[in-house]
């Protein structure tokens, strides 16, 4: 374990990471506070495994490991004590949100919208959505997926194609016919 | 070429599709029906944009307090981490003590099995006694999940204790089995000897094998088919043995007419070295604080190596081969082996191998099942799995210690 001393190097050591951490998380978790909780943790382990950390490797690298796998460990929790609401229904918003015209009314759709995404992210099994967002939003090759979450290469394929087919179950219907 | 499924649009869609991009863009441009799915499935897909965290990033001093908090919470009042020591510490005493007491483990085995035969109640004392035989691999998976780092003494010392207390009951045999052979009469100041020599082996720093860890998995799964189906074949047998004896005897006649061929006995004494060795090297590379499954996997493995080494290779090691035979049944007439002192010791080494096997085939299964089955599945097959384990197991140990139907 590390003394007091080393706390303030580390704390300047993952400054620069953090923005990216709490995005990263965010887009694991779903949300805001879930995400603050998991980036704390995984900052909190990667302190007490400093040592664990070799020089040759990366930091981000390091630190994304921690980070996923505290977010795997966060979202299985949550599905223990689920707490689902019901999406809302879409209505007109895929239309609104196609146009490009930025009022409010358009504004208003998007956050509709990003609430059924949200929705149809929380039907997926925690594997699946943290390969999802790695893949999607982080733009990670499936391999390098299945190395950060230690899965083999076809587990994570299969992960992320389950996930995708969820978010079409979801998505679908409203484009379907247009 | 044929229409393109939905997982081969998905993986285009990513860009995943690298020997075959080229062709499926070339078959969308052609082909309206999957040229409508693909555009259908990129429609869904850019519209779930990524997500960005609009609240304040600037909570350093929480962060700092908050780590501040729980290294306090981990620490004792004389200074941050030495309660970890400490606790560190009473690990590797532990691990150490579970080899350093498994001879004690069998006397109270056979011990209490001889007392129930005059008194009933001794029943619970031979479960004890078997629980405290059996106690090794599952306190060497406690101590792996709690272990920390990956270099130093410390923990060569624990990863060796675990390892000690893991294999003790196979160990124990073969070295009771070399001292039989080489006429030392050293009795339990042999086994002292072996843990010595342990002891010393986890003063030195092991080098890392320049192998990876796939190609090392590669062919330690190659070997593992080969194997799998005559421990299968055997597990089977034994478990049989709780329901009809004769046929126990007449399947295992057949089977090691079976495994005496010469070329068999060569395959399989080889595929068990080429186990033990690959299986050693990736063990090391996969220890992982915390990773209950890889940890359950490492550790049936270190049990598997060290009861294949016993059963398969003592005929080649110790010619002429020794009167004790680790056959279940075969080392006690009566099939019960808790009959004698030396029959008994084969109890825990015969029945943590069963165990050992199916948590080890069981553990590669679910993540092999992972690749095709959803999360939930998987989970709910393991319970299955886990709970026909634990009655092969059962049948197995009643079957051994004389219980039949």
């Amino acid at each position: 374990m590390n003394d007091g001393c080393d706390l303030e190097v580390f704390l300047s050591l993952v400054e620069r990471h953090r923005r990216y951490m709490y995005n990263l998380a965010l887009r694991m978790t779903g949300n805001e506070q879930d995400a603050k909780d998991v980036v704390q943790d995984s900052l909190l382990n990667a302190y007490l495994h400093l040592e664990q950390f070799e020089r040759r490797a990366n930091l981000r690298t390091w630190l994304n490991r921690i980070l996923v796998n505290c977010a795997l460990d966060h979202l299985r929790s949550r599905r223990r004590r689920p707490d689902v609401s019901e999406p809302q229904p879409i209505s007109d918003v895929a239309d609104t949100i196609a146009s490009s015209s930025p009022d409010p009314e358009r504004l208003l759709a998007s956050a509709d919208w990003r609430r059924q995404v949200s929705a149809a992210m929380d039907t997926m099994s925690p594997l699946e959505r943290v390969t999802f967002a790695l893949r999607h939003f982080e733009g990670c090759s499936i391999n390098e997926i299945a190395q950060t979450v230690g899965i083999g290469n076809n587990a994570a394929k299969q992960h992320i194609f389950r996930a995708v087919r969820k978010i079409r179950l979801a998505l679908e219907p409203h484009w379907s016919g247009r | 070429m044929n229409h393109l499924s939905d997982d081969d649009l998905v993986l285009h869609y990513y860009g995943e599709d690298a020997p075959d991009m080229v062709a499926a863009e070339r078959h969308l441009k052609s082909c309206a029906q999957c040229a409508r799915a693909y555009e259908t499935l990129a429609r869904s897909l850019d519209a779930v944009t990524p997500p960005e965290f609009v609240g304040s990033v600037d909570d350093l001093p929480d962060l700092r307090e908050m780590i501040r908090a729980r290294l306090r919470a981990h620490s004792s009042p004389l200074g941050v981490g030495r309660s970890t020591r400490w606790e560190e510490t009473g690990l590797i005493a532990l691990v150490w003590l579970v080899p350093l007491a498994y001879p004690f483990s069998l006397q109270a085995l056979f011990g209490s099995a001889r007392w129930t035969q005059e008194h009933v109640v001794g029943i619970p004392l031979v479960a004890f006694a078997l629980i405290w035989a059996c106690a090794g691999p599952f306190l060497a998976m406690s101590a792996m999940n709690r272990f920390e780092s990956h270099s130093g003494l410390s923990t060569r010392l624990l990863v060796f204790g675990a390892l000690m207390a893991a294999i003790s009951p196979a160990l124990f045999l073969f070295v009771s089995r070399v001292d039989a052979s080489l006429a030392l009469n050293l009795g339990v100041w042999a086994w002292y000897g072996a843990l010595a020599v342990a002891a010393l082996a986890a003063m030195v720093r092991w080098p890392d094998t320049s192998y990876s860890k796939e190609q090392l998995s590669y062919v330690h799964r190659l070997t593992a088919l080969f194997l799998t189906v005559f421990v299968l074949a055997h597990v089977i047998n034994q478990a049989l043995a709780f329901v009809s004896l004769a046929s126990y005897t007449a399947m295992r006649g057949v089977m090691r007419g079976a495994s005496q061929q010469p070329a068999t006995y060569a395959l399989l004494v080889a595929a068990v070295v080429i186990q033990i060795t690959t299986g050693a090297a990736v063990s090391m590379k996969n220890l992982r604080s915390g990773s209950f499954a890889r940890n359950l996997q490492t550790v049936s493995g270190w049990f598997l190596a060290a009861f294949l080494l016993v059963h398969v290779l003592s005929p080649v090691l110790f010619s002429p081969p020794t009167e004790v035979s680790t056959t279940a049944a075969a080392s006690a007439s009566q099939f019960d082996l808790l009959a004698t002192p030396r029959s008994a010791a084969q109890l825990p080494f015969l029945l943590l191998g069963v165990a050992a096997f199916l948590s080890h085939v069981g553990v590669y299964a679910r993540l092999a099942a992972l690749a095709y089955l959803a999360e939930a599945s998987v989970r709910r097959l393991s319970y299955a799995g886990a709970l026909v384990g634990t009655t092969v197991v059962v049948a197995v140990g009643l079957s051994l210690c004389g219980i039949h139907l």
